[in-house]
């Protein structure tokens, strides 16, 4: 049975704000799936029915939508999230080290959860940063020129 | 020598040119002051035709002629989409624009909804654009207050609105019908054409689509005239093109040039070179979408119809150079599995062509290579080609197809020798 979920009220008052700037009040479902992450843990089933209710929308369209989208966790994740580009230029300049790196550092694999659900370590497509290759993410910061030894550090950085 | 002719890139090295005070010191917004003031909407649309400025997406389309084809009389709203996407391997330019230089988009963006009469602007960004979303609320934020934004500006009696509209990470919203159906709630799945969003687009209504880059060059074409940019670059090619340079070379990054310049100019000149003293062995002209050349057409002219003719396309301008150290067969693999993984899935072509390349791909470097794969690869191309539903398709067959035609040695090693790549990880679809 999927567990209901009360909207953030901060998520309501960022959803009204923006609804007059839309001619449908679907417009700003993907939006507003990206921005309830920073309140919910993750678009999880009740979630997705709160957002439905809220912009108007049947519930399985939400999912569908949801399911699109990689920015939308569909499944519970560490408290940060890991983008590493595994793309083209960051290929060509070294990014398989920097994962190998950051997996042994983890101790967990690309797609998976650090035990104590502090990390959750995906790789991602081009970040749009190829000039300072290979780079990654952590949560909204991003990392350029990464080299393996630099990974101690930046995880450090995160709380 | 090749040389950098910046126009988008201005202001680069101006501390803080991201803020208006620093922009409008700069000259900024007086392209707006000149439109609104001086020129009827209709002659904004003839300067930018006359300018002879192409989009700078990928398509290379005529903007002036986009900005042509939405109906004066269409009753109701009318949208323009600023597409931040920013998704195609290789390409790095927008995000500078936006998180260095967002009013010179912005600016750009008010004199496109002038002059065809559009009531609202949605900046499409891509969702990791973090930094660049902020920056672009900040500057918008900034231009309302100055009374750029918003109903009567500057006292024309035009209104237009700007609203940034966040992506969530997907490569096929960079499409501008997908980019659409994005907007409007939806899976990013693109939309039959005709109607073209110029006559149908966002919610129905006409919409013009533009990247950041066409949009951000629009200023300087207003402020010193159609002449002066139909006078750089070459005869169809004309004006600059922020060009990034990715991969094997010195100092990879934006070189603002005209039109024109030899690509070995770009990789030499500008970005240094090829890295480590090695040897180039080919490069992606216009991104991941585009067929490789290879090294001996180094040489190739950078403008859309010198590198059509080299067999390629110049795209969104994104050179990515690798060197002669490459296992070409891993690098098509890599871009491979991006198609596979972000194909929208909406047409079968597509969807299974993609995936079953990236399996004939991964048997390969597993060892386990049949000689047969190659024709088969070749043979997927061919079904996927012009045959699928966007031009997702197409771009996803380029690298295949020139790596086999110029390398296929190595390909062939690779299944003669059951040669195994040893792999550093296993990437996950999430
Ligand atoms: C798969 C795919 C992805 C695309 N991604 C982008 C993108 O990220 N940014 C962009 O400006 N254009 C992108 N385009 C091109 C757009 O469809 C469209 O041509 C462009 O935004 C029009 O603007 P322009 O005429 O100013 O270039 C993409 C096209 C395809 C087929
Ligand atoms: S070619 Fe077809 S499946 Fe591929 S992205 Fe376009 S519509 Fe989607
Ligand atoms: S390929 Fe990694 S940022 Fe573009």
């Amino acid at each position: 049975m999927t567990v209901s979920v009360q909207l953030h009220p901060e998520l309501r008052k960022w959803v009204e704000e923006r609804l007059s700037r839309y001619p449908t009040r679907r417009s700003l479902l993907v939006p507003t799936l990206m921005q309830a992450q920073k309140y919910h843990d993750y678009a999880s089933p009740g979630l997705m029915q709160a957002v439905a209710a809220l912009l108007d929308v049947p519930e399985s369209e939400v999912m569908s939508v949801a399911s699109f989208y990689t920015l939308i966790a569909k499944h519970p994740v560490g408290r940060h999230i890991v983008q590493v580009c595994h793309n083209v230029s960051c290929y060509l300049r070294g990014c398989d080290e920097v994962i190998a790196q950051l997996e042994e550092r983890l101790g967990c694999k690309v797609g998976e959860t650090t035990e104590d659900g502090k990390f959750t370590l995906i790789t991602v497509e081009c970040l749009a940063a190829c000039g300072s290759a290979p780079v990654m993410m952590v949560d909204e910061k991003l990392y350029e020129n990464v080299t393996p030894e630099q990974i101690d550090r930046i995880l450090a950085e995160a709380d | 020598m090749t040389e950098l002719t910046k126009v988008v890139m201005r202001l680069d090295g101006v501390a803080d040119a991201h803020r208006l005070d620093v922009y409008e010191a700069n000259g900024g917004y007086s392209a707006l002051r000149k439109a609104l003031g001086e020129m009827k909407p209709q002659e904004v649309i003839d300067e930018v035709k006359a300018s002879g400025l192409r989009g700078k997406g990928g398509a290379g389309f005529p903007a002036g002629l986009k900005w042509s084809f939405v109906p004066q009389d269409h009753p109701g709203p009318k949208y323009l989409a600023c597409n931040a996407d920013e998704g195609e391997p290789g390409t790095f330019k927008d995000r500078w624009i936006i998180e260095n230089n967002p009013h010179e988009m912005i600016e750009g963006c008010i004199i496109c909804a002038y002059a065809v009469g559009l009531s609202h602007i949605y900046v499409y960004c891509r969702g990791e654009f973090y930094e660049g979303k902020r920056k672009i609320e900040q500057a918008a934020k900034e231009a309302y207050a100055k009374g750029y934004l918003g109903e009567n500006i500057l006292g024309s009696g035009f209104s237009t609105h700007l609203t940034v509209h966040t992506g969530a990470g997907s490569y096929e919203c960079g499409e501008e019908t997908a980019l659409l159906t994005s907007m409007e709630g939806g899976r990013g799945h693109p939309k039959i054409k005709p109607p073209f969003p110029a006559s149908e687009g966002a919610w129905r209504k006409p919409t013009v689509i533009n990247n950041v880059e066409t949009l951000a060059t629009v200023p300087a074409v207003i402020t010193q005239g159609a002449q002066w940019h139909a006078g750089m670059g070459t005869e169809k090619s004309k004006g600059v093109k922020m060009v990034c340079v990715s991969g094997h070379v010195e100092r990879p990054g934006i070189y603002e040039v005209e039109f024109g310049v030899p690509a070995s100019g770009i990789i030499n000149d500008l970005a240094g070179g090829v890295w480590k003293g090695r040897q180039l062995k080919g490069y992606f002209p216009g991104g991941s979408s585009t067929p490789v050349l290879p090294a001996e057409k180094a040489d190739v002219l950078y403008d859309y119809e010198s590198i059509a003719e080299a067999g390629s396309m110049l795209g969104s301008g994104a050179l990515i150079a690798f060197d002669n150290e490459t296992d070409v067969v891993r690098m098509a693999e890599v871009i491979t599995r991006f198609y596979a993984w972000e194909s929208c899935g909406k047409c079968t072509p597509c969807r299974e062509g993609t995936r079953w390349m990236l399996q004939i791909y991964e048997r390969i470097l597993n060892g386990g290579g049949r000689m047969d794969d190659l024709e088969l690869l070749l043979s997927i191309c061919n079904n996927l080609e012009f045959k699928s539903f966007c031009p997702f398709g197409d771009a996803a067959v380029g690298v295949v197809r020139s790596t086999i035609n110029l390398y296929r040695d190595e390909y062939e090693e690779y299944i003669r020798e059951h040669k195994v790549y040893r792999r550093r990880f296993v990437p996950v679809k999430h």
